[in-house]
C-alpha cells in the first residue's frame, strides 16, 4: 500500500465510526467501567486468564515486558506523593484503573497494520484475526493504550506455561495463540458470538445481559458494565446517555464544562458528570467510558 | 461422647416441625431442559463405570485414548455445547458458591452461583484460580512412604494397613489431629474418627485467621462472628481490616461495599481506614490514615472521648475508660493530627448509622485483645449494635458448624511436640512447617513425633517432612458439606460435589479417606457407606424434611446437587446488649528499640494468603494491586525512611529481626508507616511446587514468638527488625511504569470531589 493511495483514498482505510452509510446496526459493543465501585482486586484480569487462554510468561519474560494480559490494573499515586514539597502519604488512597482494549471506533492500530490482520467489525469491535497477522508489531507500536500483546515464544510448546493437565482447562472457543502473533482483549467475542446465535434461533435481538465479558462476570463491585450500546435498554446505552458521552464524538459534555471552567467561565451544565474517555484528544474514539472515582470532601 | 453412634444421623431429626413446614415452602423448584436427575447421576457416582469423554490423560495422538462414537449418548452431552455444575470454592473458607462450566468432561472455567447470599454470582482472583490447583501438574498421585530420604509409592491398602499398625497400642492421648478449618460433614467425620480411639486432640491452626476479633467480638456482642453490613452505614470506619483483600469473606463485602458507594438515602458511603501499612481496602478508603503501629486502640478511645466532648453521651464506665485519651495525647501516641480527630468525630456524629471494624492490623500485637475490644466500643458508643452490626443466622446443627482455626492451636499442639507427647501426628489442610514461626523449631519438634501423617495435595514443607503422605483430590473432584463462618443472609449450607472425574487415579477424597480409617476401628457403623458419597447422601436424606426436602428421596438430592446450596431456616444469635469497658487498657506505645528499629508488618495478599496456593502460576503473576510487583518478594519502606538509609527500588537489602534474617529486593512505598516495613506472606517456598519453590521470601520464619496476652494467638505485627543494604540490586519486576505510578498530567485515572456529583441521578 502506497502512501499515495493511502492519502488519495484515505476515508476508505479510516473512518470516523459510525459512519452514516454504515451505521452500527443492529449492535454496537461497548462498556462502562466505575472507578467509584472498582477497588483494583484483579479478579477481572485473572478471570480473563482463565477465559482466553492466556499464557503465564513467568519472572524472567514478565521482567522484559512480555506479560500477556489483556485485563490489567493500573494503580496511580496521586501526582504529589512523595515529591519535594508534596503529600509524604497517599491520604486519599490510590488510583485504580481497569485497562484493557478501549475498542476504538478509528482504532490507530487498525490503520498500520500492513496486512489487514486488525479490522474493525460491523458491531463495533476492533478483531484480530489471528492467521493473517504477520507480527509487525505496528499496531502495538501505535497504541497509545498499550494493550497490544505479541506472542514473542511459542507458549504452548514453552515449559511450564500449560504442561500436561494444565493444558485441558484451555477453553476450546478461543485460538491458542502461536509465536509471531499479536493478541488483545476480544470482549470476550466468542461469549457474544454464542449470544448473537443463540438470539438469531430464537429470531431476536441479543437482550441486555444475555452476554457478559469475562471480566464483568467476575466483578466483585460490579464495576463492569457491557452490552449493545444501540439498544436504547440496555444499561451501557443508559449509563452513556445519563452522562452524556457520544462515540462520535471528541469532546463530551463533560470536557467542554471543564474546558470552559478552565477558561474562567462557569462550570453549571455538565459539572456533576462522571463519564470520560481515556485519551480522547487523540481522537480514537473508544468503546470504553469511565466513571470518576469519587472522593468524600468532607473528611 | 457414645462410641459408635453416627451422630450426625440421629441429633438432626429432633428439628422443630413449624421450621420443616417454613423450610418446605422456601422451596424453590429448579426448571432445566434436559432431565437433570439422570445427568447428575452420570456425574456423580458412576465412578469408573460411566465415562465422560473427553478426561483422562491419554490422548488420541498418541495412541492411549480410542475414539468410541456413541451409540446412544446421554440427552444432555452435545459435543461443544458446555454444561454447568454448582459446587462450593475451597480456595478460602468465605464458601462461595461456584458454577462450574464443563464441556466434553473438563471442567474449564467457575464462576459465581447467583443464588448464594455470599457471593451472589461473583468471584475473587483466587477463586477464579481454583481451576490451577485442579489442574496443577505438581499434585500428589500416589501414596507415598517415607523410607530414609526417599519416598516410594505405594498402595491405599499397604497405606491403610500401615496407619493401623502404628496406631496399634496408641492411645488417644499420644495422637495429635492438626488440621485448618472444618465444617459441615467433614468435620462430623473427623470428629467421630477421633472419638473412635478417644483421641481429643484436635488442633484446628489458621496461619493468618481472625482468631483475636472473634474473642473480642465473643466480649463485645455475645458472638464471634456477627454480620457487619457496610450496604447500610453511611461511614465505615475500618482499623485494618482488609474486606475487600482478604478479610473474613471479602466477596460479600465487596458487593456491599459497592452499594455503599452508591449511598444509602443517596448519600454516598464514607470509608476511613486506619492502618499503619495500606492494604486494598486502604487504597480504596477516601481518607487513608497512617498510624503509629499498635495504637489503633487508643485512636478509637480517643474518638470515643472526643465524641464525648461533641456532646454523645456515654455511660459512666465508659467514659472513665476513655478519661486519659484527650485529643492532645492520642494525636501524640497515633501520630493522626488532632483536626483529623475532629473531623472523623463530625463526620460520624453527623452521618448515622456507621460501622466500626477490627482487622489484623489492629489484632496483631500483645495487646491485640485490648486494641479490639477498644475499638469494638465505638459499636456500642456510636449506637451500631443492632444496626450495622448484627447477629447472624446459625445453621440449626451444631454438630456441622465451623471449627474456625487459631494459632495459639499451633502453639500448644508446637508445646506438645517438643515434649514427646504424640507419637502418631496426622496434618491435614494446613502447613505448618511453612508458616509457623521459625523460633518455634516446629520441624524439629515435628520430627519427634514417631509417625506422621499429611494429608497433601502437594509436596508442600510439611508434607516433605511426613513419614506416610496420602494424595488428596482436587476440590473440584471431591464431595462434601461446607458451612460458612460468615454468614451472609439467611444460614445456607454449601455443597460441594465433583465438576469432573478424578484427573489421577491414585487420589482420595478427605471424607473417603476418614471414612476408610474409621472402618479400621468401627466397621460395623460405618460398612453401610461403600464411600463418602454414599455416607454424605444418606446423611442428608436422614436429614431431608428439616433441610426443606418434601420431596421423595431421588428429587431432594437431585435439587440440592442441582442448587449446590441449601438455605435454611437459620436459629438467630442474640447480640449482648452493653458491655462494660470496666478494665479496658491499653499499653502506652513502645519507645523505639535502638538495635532494632523497625515494626515488621507481615501482609496478606488477596490472592497468596498464607501460601498455599503459591503453586497456581496466575496468582504468582496477578501482580499485587499496591506494588505491582509478580513472581516475588519485596520490601516495602518508606520513601522517607529509604533516603535515610540510602536505599533506593530494587536494593537487596537485609532484614534482621532477633530470630533471623532474610532478604529482599526493596520496594519504596508510601503507603506505610516510615517506622515500619513490610514484606508479603505467602512466598518463599522451599517445597510446593515448580510455580511456587525459590520465588521470594518467607517473613514467618524471622517472626518474633509474641503472644496476644488474652487470647494467646500470635501477634504477627509485633516482630522488630533493622534493614541494611547488602550492596547488590536487581531491577524489580512489576507491572507499574517507569515513573512509579504517576499519571504525568495525563487524565487516565481522574478522581473528582463527592460534592460535585449527583450519584442518586445516574444510571
Amino acid at each position: 500500500m502506497s502512501v499515495s493511495n493511502l492519502l488519495e483514498n484515505w476515508s476508505d482505510f479510516r473512518h470516523t465510526h459510525p459512519v452514516d452509510d454504515v451505521p452500527h446496526n443492529p449492535y454496537k459493543w461497548a462498556m462502562s467501567i466505575d472507578l467509584d465501585a472498582c477497588s483494583g482486586c484483579n479478579a477481572c484480569s485473572v478471570a480473563c486468564y482463565a477465559e482466553n487462554n492466556l499464557p503465564v510468561v513467568g519472572k524472567e519474560k514478565y521482567a522484559h515486558g512480555h506479560s500477556m494480559h489483556w485485563m490489567r490494573i493500573e494503580r496511580y499515586w496521586d501526582e504529589d506523593i512523595s515529591t519535594e514539597g508534596g503529600r509524604d502519604f497517599p491520604d486519599q488512597g490510590a488510583q485504580f484503573l481497569p485497562m484493557m482494549c478501549q475498542q476504538c471506533e478509528a482504532a490507530p492500530c487498525e490503520t498500520v497494520c500492513p496486512v489487514g490482520a486488525t479490522n474493525h467489525t460491523p458491531d463495533g469491535i476492533n478483531s484480530q484475526i489471528y492467521n493473517r497477522c504477520i507480527g509487525s508489531r505496528y499496531c502495538e507500536a501505535n497504541c497509545p493504550y498499550k494493550v497490544r500483546y505479541f506472542n514473542w515464544y511459542d507458549y504452548p510448546t514453552t515449559d511450564n506455561v500449560w504442561p500436561a493437565e494444565m493444558n485441558q482447562q484451555l477453553n476450546p472457543d478461543v485460538s491458542v495463540r502461536g509465536k509471531g502473533v499479536m493478541e488483545k482483549c476480544t470482549f470476550c467475542i466468542q461469549r457474544v458470538t454464542v449470544a448473537k446465535n443463540n438470539a438469531k434461533n430464537e429470531g431476536r435481538l441479543v437482550h441486555d445481559g444475555d452476554v457478559q465479558t469475562a471480566c464483568q462476570q467476575a466483578c466483585p463491585t460490579s464495576a463492569i458494565s457491557f452490552g449493545n450500546l444501540v439498544d436504547p435498554k440496555s444499561k451501557v446505552h443508559r449509563q452513556w446517555q445519563a452522562q452524556q458521552v457520544e462515540l462520535n464524538k471528541d469532546a463530551q459534555t463533560k470536557d467542554k464544562a471543564e474546558n470552559n471552567e478552565e477558561g474562567g467561565g462557569s462550570k453549571e451544565e455538565g459539572g456533576s458528570l462522571r463519564g470520560y474517555r481515556i485519551f480522547e484528544e487523540l481522537r480514537p474514539y473508544p468503546s470504553v467510558m469511565y466513571l470518576e472515582r469519587v472522593r468524600e470532601s468532607a473528611v | 461422647m457414645n462410641s459408635g453412634s453416627i451422630k450426625h444421623l440421629i441429633k438432626p431429626l429432633a428439628i422443630r416441625l413449624s421450621e420443616q413446614t417454613t423450610l418446605a415452602k422456601s422451596l424453590v423448584m429448579v426448571g432445566h431442559p434436559f432431565d437433570r436427575r439422570d445427568f447428575l447421576k452420570v456425574l456423580g457416582w458412576g465412578g469408573a463405570a460411566v465415562a465422560l469423554s473427553g478426561c483422562g490423560n491419554g490422548s488420541v495422538e498418541d495412541g492411549k485414548e480410542t475414539v468410541v462414537s456413541y451409540v446412544e449418548t446421554n440427552d444432555y452431552m452435545i459435543p461443544s455445547i458446555s454444561v454447568y455444575f454448582n459446587s462450593t470454592c475451597a480456595q478460602c473458607d468465605a464458601g462461595c458458591s461456584i458454577t462450574g462450566r464443563i464441556r466434553e468432561g473438563r471442567v474449564l472455567k467457575l464462576e459465581g452461583n447467583p443464588d448464594s447470599a455470599i457471593n451472589r454470582g461473583k468471584t475473587c482472583g483466587l477463586g477464579q484460580a481454583g481451576v490451577q490447583h485442579h489442574y496443577n501438574p505438581d499434585r500428589v498421585r500416589a501414596p507415598l512412604l517415607r523410607t530414609g530420604n526417599s519416598g516410594e509409592a505405594i498402595t491405599w491398602e499397604k497405606a491403610y494397613a500401615l496407619i493401623a499398625e502404628k496406631m496399634n497400642g496408641v492411645s488417644g492421648e499420644e495422637v495429635a489431629f492438626l488440621s485448618g478449618g472444618v465444617s459441615g460433614h467433614l468435620k462430623v467425620l473427623l470428629g467421630n474418627y477421633l472419638d473412635s480411639f478417644g483421641c481429643k486432640n484436635h488442633f484446628v491452626y489458621e496461619a493468618v485467621g481472625p482468631a483475636v476479633l472473634r474473642a473480642a467480638n465473643k466480649k463485645s456482642y455475645g458472638v464471634e462472628m456477627p454480620r457487619f453490613n457496610i450496604n447500610k452505614a453511611k461511614v465505615v470506619l475500618s482499623f485494618g481490616a482488609d474486606f475487600l483483600g482478604a478479610w473474613v469473606s471479602p466477596v460479600h463485602f465487596s458487593q456491599q461495599y459497592a452499594q455503599f458507594r452508591k449511598g444509602v438515602d443517596g448519600q454516598r458511603g464514607v470509608l476511613i481506614q486506619v492502618e499503619s501499612k495500606m492494604t486494598l481496602t486502604g487504597a480504596n478508603a477516601d481518607r487513608w490514615l497512617v498510624v503509629r503501629p499498635g495504637t489503633e486502640g487508643i485512636l478509637a478511645l480517643g474518638i470515643i472521648n472526643a465524641l464525648g466532648a461533641h456532646g454523645v453521651t456515654l455511660s459512666g464506665d465508659i467514659a472513665a475508660a476513655v478519661k486519659g485519651y484527650d485529643k492532645e495525647r492520642v494525636s501524640k501516641d497515633t501520630g493522626v493530627s488532632a483536626e483529623q480527630i475532629d473531623k472523623i468525630v463530625a463526620l460520624l456524629k453527623e452521618r448515622t448509622p456507621s460501622l466500626v471494624l477490627v482487622g489484623s492490623a489492629a489484632e496483631g500485637y500483645a495487646h491485640g485483645s485490648q486494641n479490639a475490644a477498644a475499638i469494638n466500643l465505638l459499636n456500642q458508643v456510636l449506637g451500631n449494635v443492632g444496626k450495622t452490626v448484627e447477629a447472624a443466622a446459625v445453621v440449626p446443627f451444631p454438630q456441622m458448624a465451623p471449627l474456625t482455626g487459631n494459632t495459639a492451636a499451633l502453639k500448644t499442639l508446637n508445646d506438645g511436640l517438643a515434649a514427646g507427647k504424640y507419637k502418631v501426628l496426622f496434618s491435614y489442610a494446613a502447613n505448618p512447617v511453612f508458616t509457623a514461626p521459625g523460633a518455634m523449631k516446629f520441624p524439629d519438634n515435628m520430627a519427634k513425633a514417631g509417625f506422621k501423617v499429611v494429608f497433601a495435595h502437594y509436596m508442600d514443607e510439611t508434607a516433605m517432612q511426613a513419614d506416610l503422605v496420602l494424595p488428596l483430590d482436587s476440590a473440584l473432584e471431591d464431595w462434601g458439606t461446607q458451612v460458612p463462618e460468615y454468614m451472609a443472609e439467611g444460614a445456607q449450607i454449601n455443597i460441594q460435589q465433583p465438576l469432573m472425574e478424578k484427573l489421577h487415579a491414585e487420589t482420595r477424597g478427605m471424607g473417603d479417606i476418614l471414612l476408610a480409617l474409621i472402618k479400621l476401628r468401627r466397621a460395623e457403623d460405618y460398612k453401610k457407606y461403600d464411600d463418602y458419597y454414599a455416607y454424605l447422601r444418606a446423611a442428608m436424606l436422614q436429614n431431608k424434611n428439616a433441610l426443606g426436602g418434601g420431596a421423595d428421596d431421588d428429587t431432594f438430592w437431585t435439587e440440592t446437587l442441582s442448587k449446590g446450596i441449601i438455605k435454611v431456616a437459620g436459629t438467630k444469635q442474640i447480640l449482648s446488649g452493653k458491655v462494660s469497658a470496666a478494665g479496658l487498657s491499653l499499653p502506652t506505645p513502645a519507645a523505639i528499640d535502638a538495635q532494632y528499629p523497625l515494626q515488621l508488618i507481615p501482609s496478606v495478599n488477596a490472592s497468596l494468603r498464607d501460601g498455599r496456593h503459591t503453586n497456581q502460576p496466575w496468582l504468582q503473576e496477578s501482580p499485587d494491586p499496591l506494588t505491582t510487583i509478580v513472581w516475588d518478594s519485596w520490601v516495602e519502606i518508606h520513601p522517607k525512611k529509604a533516603a535515610e538509609l540510602g536505599i533506593v527500588e530494587g536494593d537487596i537489602v537485609e532484614v534482621t529481626g532477633k530470630n533471623g534474617s532474610l532478604k529482599a529486593q526493596a520496594y519504596l512505598f508510601p503507603g506505610i508507616h516510615p517506622d515500619a516495613i513490610s514484606i508479603p506472606l505467602g512466598r518463599g517456598h522451599e517445597a510446593l511446587g515448580r510455580y511456587a519453590k525459590g520465588y521470594g521470601v518467607n517473613p514467618f520464619q524471622i517472626l518474633d514468638t509474641v503472644f496476644d496476652k488474652e487470647t494467646g494467638e500470635l501477634a504477627l505485627h509485633e516482630t522488630r527488625v533493622k534493614v541494611s543494604k547488602t550492596g547488590s540490586r536487581v531491577i524489580v519486576v512489576k507491572d507499574e511504569g517507569p515513573v512509579g505510578g504517576k499519571q504525568m498530567g495525563k487524565k487516565i485515572a481522574v478522581r473528582v470531589a463527592s460534592d460535585k456529583v449527583k450519584l442518586s441521578e445516574e444510571v
